[in-house]
């Protein structure tokens, strides 16, 4: 929701398909980097994309996509170990795109 | 170069880790601390993380144990490192047989401050923070009167229910919206402003979330939520 309001307040216009699959563009600005630079973070070898981001963002940035992989790595630890609920709003508004990438399909047990 | 504000945060949230929590000791929050770490080396968890169905799985856990029982140690490496699959049934095991829904929610705010701070220095290719000593002292065990089930598994305190005259209450939602992320963990209300003193830094507080006009950080608010969001899903995050 905030990506979709950040989008409306530039009148950029983002996919949102890529969050998802990891491969679709998305019109992120170093979108593909970034998403690169995630998956190679959360699957636990990324020195080579690490060395990107530095190279195309430079050292501040690096430092700043840092700490949101990993305050989200964390911010999904609450939210699961909790099993707090979506918002009935964030339901209502996103229940689409949601069911479009497949985001209730998450198994828990 | 890394924002000094930021750094500032990780200093004070290890400073907390080491003193006594609301019902964990400053040593027994060292020692979860220690689990939560170990839990990224340990074989079982790794071979659990494999199977089919995380509840079917059976092992014993690779150490520090830290003098905690196997069933929180259990516990904390599946947090860390399955969460993902982490519903009812599995918090059922738990609450209140191993331990009681405020020590779990201390906990899991313990395993998330970790997690945060250390694969932040991981991908910056910092060494790791020495654990801190732990201090001495006893848990303040108070529990937040305004407390109740509402959706999630354990009891939350709504911004409703908030009592003002509780100077970690009065804080916990001071700036935020008091959405269900950041009453997670408000059981333990101490819990819920150690973690968004971190989340403020490393991600952006309320009130800059949706100044769209403004870019608080090097990467913009579209950059910042696209990882967000990438996260999440790479985590198979509903909320």
């Amino acid at each position: 929701m905030l990506l979709r309001g950040s989008g409306q307040h530039t009148g950029d216009e983002y996919s949102f398909t890529g969050i998802m699959d990891g491969e679709s563009e998305t019109g992120i600005p170093h979108g593909r980097l970034l998403t690169r630079f995630a998956d190679a973070v959360h699957a636990g070898a990324f020195a080579a994309e690490r060395e990107e981001v530095r190279a195309a963002l430079g050292e501040e940035a690096l430092a700043d996509a840092a700490g949101v992989i990993a305050i989200f790595s964390a911010v999904v630890k609450v939210a699961d170990g909790i099993g707090i609920p979506l918002e009935d709003f964030k339901a209502e508004t996103s229940a689409s795109f949601r069911a479009e990438l497949g985001i209730e399909a998450f198994k828990r047990e | 170069m890394i924002r000094q504000s930021l750094l500032d945060a990780h200093d004070r949230a290890w400073d907390r880790l080491a003193r006594p929590g609301t019902w964990w000791t400053g040593a027994e929050r060292v020692a979860i601390s220690a689990a939560t770490r170990g839990a990224l080396s340990c074989a079982y968890c790794a071979r659990r993380k494999q199977e089919l169905s995380a509840a079917m799985a059976s092992g014993a856990h690779d150490g520090p144990h830290g003098g905690l029982n196997e069933g929180v140690v259990d516990l904390i490496h599946r947090l860390r490192t399955d969460a993902d699959r982490f519903g009812p049934t599995l918090f059922a095991r738990y609450v209140p047989g191993v331990l009681s829904a405020e020590r779990y929610t201390e906990l899991v705010g313990i395993v998330a401050t970790i997690t945060a701070i250390d694969t932040f220095d991981t991908i910056m290719g910092r060494p790791l923070r020495d654990l801190p000593e732990p201090a001495a002292g006893a848990p303040s065990r108070k529990r937040p009167k305004g407390a109740a089930y509402d959706q999630a598994f354990v009891p939350m305190v709504a911004p409703e229910a908030v009592d003002a005259s509780d100077p970690d209450q009065a804080a916990m939602y001071e700036g935020r919206a008091g959405m269900y992320i950041h009453r997670a963990l408000s059981l333990v209300p101490a819990e819920v402003v150690n973690f968004f003193d971190l989340d403020d830094q490393m991600y952006l507080p309320d009130r800059q979330l949706r100044d769209y006009g403004t870019e608080y950080r090097a990467i913009t608010h579209a950059q910042i939520e696209f990882l967000a969001a990438r996260m999440s899903a790479l985590n198979r995050c509903t909320y």
